[in-house]
């Protein structure tokens, strides 16, 4: 009824049509639970490490797990239906294991998609490899050998000027390597021990026509940021870089937060918040190690989880602590986690040992807890265009939690297969 | 201000409590006064209610996570206490035990204890204790964070005189400046003497926990809770209370017999 409501209201010009739809996925984002019409059938043997859903379409989930395999699925189309047309299954499209030629012969810790489109996707592996698969093919196109264990790949959702993969490593440094070119063209130093999550900036700032932006680097042991220039034909963009570290082997580390300033250009909207921690203190972050970084869509913010159990709030125009409090009570200390927002930045999903707790992200409080995995729960991925939260776990599972279907409209429908209707 | 709703429970409950043994501090219900609205407020009478102990003189202390059971909002705890921080009312101390367990002191407390300490010190021997009131004057006073550089350290010091390794040697004794395990350059600041409480403290904790976890239903109801006295700790009940359930292991419902304690699981 409040529905009909709303698209008369959108009909006659009441409602804006944005804010119709940002008003209906709010109140399905509140009513996420494990889905009762969608199902993933996990073909994998290991532990599920990372997940992600294509940039471009938002169609197919690419997921790698700890037993070498990399998996692909169509989340839109059910390969079949089970229970009468009410529940769809999803198989994976392929599965890349360790059988395949040149495929990883360790646990693969992370796969992406490339951003522009689905035709490649980039696999790093704690075999020290970085891998480019050609997906129609599934065969590797470029590869990359590394110092050590790859713990994270991120490629830049905007790059138009560049194809590079950043990897997080073992190693002290984060490599930049192109896949154009097939070498590596940066290597950013600067932590002392291995860094467990890289993660690109979603808003590209400072382009500038010739020079150098100065940028301002403050020693740190924990979270760097650099700037690094690419210069091409004439016209310089710089990149913000997000890296973090992992903590060392004995002891727990106590780890600073260095910023980096751009000087940015245009008004910015920025939320004002009383008693801001400066980083410029050098006061610590995080205890220990950062286990897993995600930049919110407009840019502006930048979460970050730590194995001291806390999940902070950064604001990166000025590098401060925003002191936002998040109830999480304990996180998982020795693998890196992904974290997943919701696009309007209110809702922050983050996986807490066995469940997944949604936050609000400007007060902190904990608005939902999705309970189902048997173990770990190390990777979330959110559909944002459907408001499905995908999570994969140390269960091997990958879990759909979703706005519930009402199973009596599907009944009197009838079967939501491809059917003609004029034709009994 | 703030005495007033404490003493008016205090009063009312007294009359009723018989055991004179029984500390007066701890005759006001934890139900009543779980929660407060400020953090100032909350601080101010956590550190009015803090245990007496007998053979350690300790001045009063407060865990952070005792102050996010007891105000609602989090974020605004941490505001707040960011606030007070660079304002110099109190002070933030990284404890060592747990993972994210900080404790908070009023500036003034702290100056006395390390009075305390530094007045003990000076009855033993007579070597350079003019670092003592360099540390009070200089340290304290610009470097507001948990932990301090080795050489930030020594160029503060120095604002009072010439400073030699014994002096770092003679604070580190003290117990102010504890010496970071991941870094070598780096030190805590620490509240001296405070080694056995923690001690209670992380005893108290478990003997808290598994308490509840032996019970058939893990919970208990909050009223016979706080009567109960742990053995392996000088804290009171209610400080482990407000402790746990502040960090999380221990969570609160209301039930319309009042308030029960259960263990929570991830």
């Amino acid at each position: 009824m409040h529905t009909w409501k709303q698209i008369r209201d959108r009909e006659f010009g009441n409602l804006r049509p944005h804010r119709f739809s940002n008003r209906i996925k709010s109140r399905r984002l509140s009513d996420l639970q494990l889905s009762n019409h969608k199902d993933f059938l996990s073909p994998h043997k290991g532990a599920l490490n990372s997940l992600q859903v294509d940039l471009t379409e938002g169609r197919y989930l690419l997921s790698a797990a700890a037993d070498a395999s990399v998996a692909v699925f169509d989340v839109q189309r059910p390969t079949e239906y089970e229970a009468g047309g009410l529940i769809s299954k999803h198989r994976c499209l392929f599965l890349v294991d360790k059988q395949h030629q040149l495929a990883h012969k360790y646990a693969v810790s992370s796969a992406v998609w490339y951003p522009v489109d689905t035709g490649l996707f980039i696999t790093g592996s704690f075999d020290h490899h970085i891998n480019v698969w050609d997906t129609n093919t599934t065969q590797v196109v470029v590869n990359f050998k590394m110092p050590g264990k790859v713990y994270r790949t991120a490629m830049s959702p905007l790059a138009t000027s560049h194809m590079l993969v950043a990897a997080a490593t073992e190693d002290v440094q984060v490599r930049l390597c192109d896949v154009a070119s097939g070498a590596f063209a940066h290597t950013l130093s600067g932590h002392r021990d291995g860094v467990m999550s890289v993660e690109w900036s979603t808003s590209n700032q400072s382009r500038t026509q010739l020079g150098r932006r100065p940028s301002v680097l403050k020693r740190s042991t924990m979270n760097k940021e650099s700037t690094f220039k690419s210069s091409s034909a004439g016209q310089t963009t710089s990149a913000k870089l997000r890296v973090a570290q992992k903590k060392l082997p004995n002891g727990n580390g106590s780890r600073q937060v260095v910023v980096g300033r751009v000087p940015a250009k245009g008004p910015i909207k920025q939320r004002l918040h009383p008693g801001m921690l400066s980083t410029q203190d050098r006061a610590t972050a995080h205890y220990g190690a950062v286990t897993g970084l995600k930049v919110t869509d407009d840019g502006m913010y930048l979460l970050s989880s730590g194995s001291d159990s806390r999940l902070r709030l950064w604001d990166i125009e000025s590098g401060c602590d925003t002191l936002v409090n998040f109830e999480t009570v304990r996180l998982q200390t020795n693998k890196p986690i992904q974290l997943a927002t919701s696009q309007d930045s209110t809702r922050v999903f983050v996986p807490c040992m066995r469940t997944v707790k949604a936050f609000d992200m400007w007060s902190g409080s904990t608005s939902a807890t999705f309970r189902g995995h048997y173990e770990c729960v190390n990777s979330c991925w959110f559909n944002e265009q459907d408001q499905e939260l995908y999570t994969g776990g140390s269960d091997r599972q990958i879990l759909v939690w979703s706005p519930p279907r009402l199973i009596s409209d599907e009944m009197e429908e009838g079967i939501a297969e491809d059917q003609d209707s004029w034709s009994n | 201000m703030d005495d007033l709703p404490e003493s008016s429970s205090k009063g009312t409950k007294r009359r009723r409590i018989d055991d004179s043994a029984a500390d007066a501090a701890t005759s006001s219900s934890l139900q009543d006064d779980l929660t407060f609205s400020d953090t100032l407020v909350a601080l101010q009478i956590m550190r009015a209610q803090f245990p007496h102990i007998d053979k350690v003189s300790i001045q009063p202390f407060i865990l952070k996570s005792q102050l996010y059971s007891s105000v609602k909002d989090r974020t605004q705890v941490d505001r707040e206490l960011e606030s007070l921080r660079r304002d110099k009312v109190l002070r933030l101390f990284k404890l060592n035990t747990g993972q994210d367990d900080h404790a908070i002191m009023f500036l003034d407390d702290y100056v006395k204890q390390i009075d305390q300490v530094f007045k003990r010190m000076e009855g033993k021997k007579e070597v350079e204790f003019e670092v003592f009131g360099w540390f009070k004057n200089y340290v304290l006073d610009s470097k507001l964070e948990t932990g301090i550089e080795h050489e930030e350290l020594c160029s503060l010091l120095s604002l009072g005189g010439k400073v030699k390794d014994s002096h770092i040697s003679i604070l580190i004794n003290a117990g102010v400046i504890i010496r970071q395990l991941i870094d070598p350059n780096m030190y805590w600041f620490a509240i001296p003497n405070i080694g056995t409480i923690l001690k209670g403290l992380a005893q108290g904790r478990n003997e808290l926990i598994s308490l509840l976890s032996r019970r058939r239903y893990k919970e208990m109801m909050l009223a016979t809770l706080e009567k109960k006295r742990l053995r392996m700790s000088p804290l009171d009940m209610r400080f482990h209370l407000r402790d746990l359930i502040g960090s999380g292991h221990l969570r609160t419902d209301h039930t319309p017999s009042g308030l029960i304690i259960r263990v929570s699981k991830d």
